[in-house]
């Protein structure tokens, strides 16, 4: 379905086959994609490479959903949303390579500094000073949890239904017994999929770690899912899709309702109405959830267990990355927030030095509830501690993705209890002329850029294959 | 099959009993790489960081140290002896 040689997701530019210009009868020729993110843009441009009528309704005055741009020097930008990528994401990949744009390593040369209790500490690699046999016997029982789950199809695991009602901060409690364990889980989680221990089925957890291609895989920078960024920002991906797609995509555009009768399906947004033959609800679950649907869902898009991704993105900028001279990488993890990891995120082109910091789980509500102010003397304050030799910083921005309006939660939505076995089987079935887009409807690197933009191309082709 | 409960496969348990001298460490430890490295191809002097293993999958392999000879090594053990033969060493000294 998403080998690269079939894959429906041509560029507009592509030349188009006097076959996709003349549909078979019965064949949709319009549609109304709803939300301008990855997983949209990338439904919309593969639709109207098919001759089919694509209109983009985006409720944001921008497009790019969880990916957004933050500008921290007069030519650079740093990501404030969705950033890192691996050679897997092969979708991703090919993409970046159709638009022009280029990948940036993430270097992380030097040592790490670690404030998990007692005395801060700097070590050489990414490994905590945590006892590691301790930290052995977790990852031993993730990665059997992790192997035993049908990623394209978590519901169907064996052992679903107790896997699914279980919670990881209950799953925790009875398998961890060390307290370094204990104390690394919710890190862990925070890290991987921005949860907290207690939001997220162990089912969802084993899927989701499966689904971005294992621990190892999804936890590592060089050779893994970190290793690289998209330079400039990945938020361009999306504005260079926007930009081909020109006046289809409608900014300012909520979707309140989304109506179907035996002739088509129209669409509300609070400016006006669309009409299509078949629509596209790109969008986080949460948000999908919202919309009003006549006739209604047979199944809901998310339950009251579905939680909100939990991550808050602090970025602050230096006037240079000064831990470098110092031999430190910017690479920190911390039991105590508000910033849970760091990471040197200084554009390549230089001009500046970027941490970002990771407030994940539990520690993103409390931080977002903070005001700016507060917000900046804990984030400042915090890096000055871990990073002594840092001067006062010249930028300091939050990105509260958990309460952003028009995404309610980032990396992704979090599957609670119940979720996987109530909404998994219809996770990507039709409604019918409604079809599901969005990097929770991919079973392949669910939460993750690549996971939109597959889920993308998987709904192009089911609209091309009907009749 | 329970599946968190960690099975024998998990447990990375050695068929050869851990009393028959280093030799039978060294082949354990062998066992334990391929698992966690998901490669066949691994020779008692094999470098764990040079067949791709990183700090995360290092802890599994001192968790099935511990599970398989009852002997803790350290995160820093592992780095200064990161071969099936220069983990049974520390095995054996261990002891």
């Amino acid at each position: 379905m998403n080998g690269r040689d079939d894959s429906p997701a041509a560029p507009v530019t592509a030349a188009l086959t006097p076959a996709a210009l003349h549909p078979a009868d019965g064949a949709a020729t319009t549609a109304v994609v709803v939300g301008a993110g990855l997983a949209g843009l990338t439904a919309a441009t593969g639709l109207a490479a098919r001759g089919i009528e694509v209109t983009v309704l985006e409720a944001r005055d921008r497009v790019g959903g969880r990916t957004h741009g933050l500008r921290v020097a007069p030519c650079s930008q740093v990501d404030a949303g969705a950033a890192y990528l691996g050679e897997r994401h092969t979708e991703l990949l090919s993409l970046l390579g159709e638009l022009g744009l280029k990948t940036t390593p993430t270097t992380m040369l030097g040592a790490s500094r670690f404030a998990l209790g007692g005395e801060d500490a700097t070590r050489d690699g990414r490994f905590p000073p945590l006892n590691a046999v301790a930290l052995g016997d977790m990852f031993e029982q993730l990665d059997e949890l992790t192997r035993a789950v049908r990623p394209e199809a978590p519901w169907l695991t064996p052992d679903a239904a107790r896997l699914d009602t279980l919670t990881a901060a209950a799953w925790a409690e009875q398998r961890l017994t060390h307290p370094d364990a204990l104390l690394f889980f919710p890190l862990f989680l925070g890290e991987m999929m921005a949860a907290d221990p207690a939001d997220v089925s162990v089912l969802h957890l084993a899927f989701y770690l499966r689904s971005g291609g294992g621990i190892r895989y999804l936890n590592a920078f060089e050779g893994g899912a970190q290793q690289d960024r998209i330079a400039g920002g990945a938020h361009q991906v999306c504005e260079r899709l926007a930009q081909r797609l020109g006046a289809r995509v409608r900014l300012g555009e909520p979707v309140l309702a989304v109506r179907q009768d035996a002739d088509g399906v129209t669409v509300h947004s609070d400016l006006g109405e669309y009409r299509a033959d078949v629509a596209v609800m790109a969008l986080p679950p949460l948000l999908a959830d919202a919309v009003e649907y006549r006739p209604g869902l047979p199944v809901r898009r998310a339950s009251g267990r579905t939680a909100r991704g939990c991550a808050v993105k602090a970025t602050l900028v230096y006037p240079e990355p000064v831990w470098r001279d110092h031999g430190l990488s910017g690479w920190s993890v911390n039991a105590e927030g508000p910033l849970l990891s760091t990471v040197d995120d200084s554009p390549a082109e230089g001009g500046v030095g970027v941490l970002t910091g990771f407030v994940t789980g539990a520690e993103a509500h409390r931080f977002a509830a903070l005001d700016p102010e507060h917000q900046r003397a804990a984030a400042v304050g915090q890096a000055a501690r871990l990073f002594p030799m840092l001067p006062a910083p010249i930028g300091f921005h939050v990105t509260d993705w958990v309460n952003e309006r028009y995404s309610r939660g980032c990396y992704a939505a979090l599957f609670g209890p119940g979720d996987w076995l109530r909404h998994g089987p219809t996770l990507t079935t039709p409604h019918q002329r409604v079809h599901w887009a969005g990097t929770e409807t991919s079973t392949e690197y669910f939460g993750l850029m690549e996971g939109a933009i597959r889920s993308g191309q998987r709904v192009v082709a089911e609209i091309l294959a009907r009749t | 099959m329970s599946v968190d409960t960690p099975s024998a496969a998990a447990t990375g348990r050695p068929g050869a009993g851990p009393a028959s001298g280093a030799g039978a460490e060294v082949e354990g430890v062998v066992v334990i790489f391929r698992r966690v490295l998901e490669a066949a191809d691994v020779a008692p002097d094999s470098d764990f960081f040079l067949l791709g293993g990183d700090s995360l999958i290092a802890t599994r392999v001192l968790s099935a140290i511990a599970r398989g000879y009852g002997v803790e090594l350290s995160f820093e053990d592992f780095l200064l002896a990161p071969t099936p033969e220069g983990l049974a060493e520390k095995i054996t000294a261990g002891r």
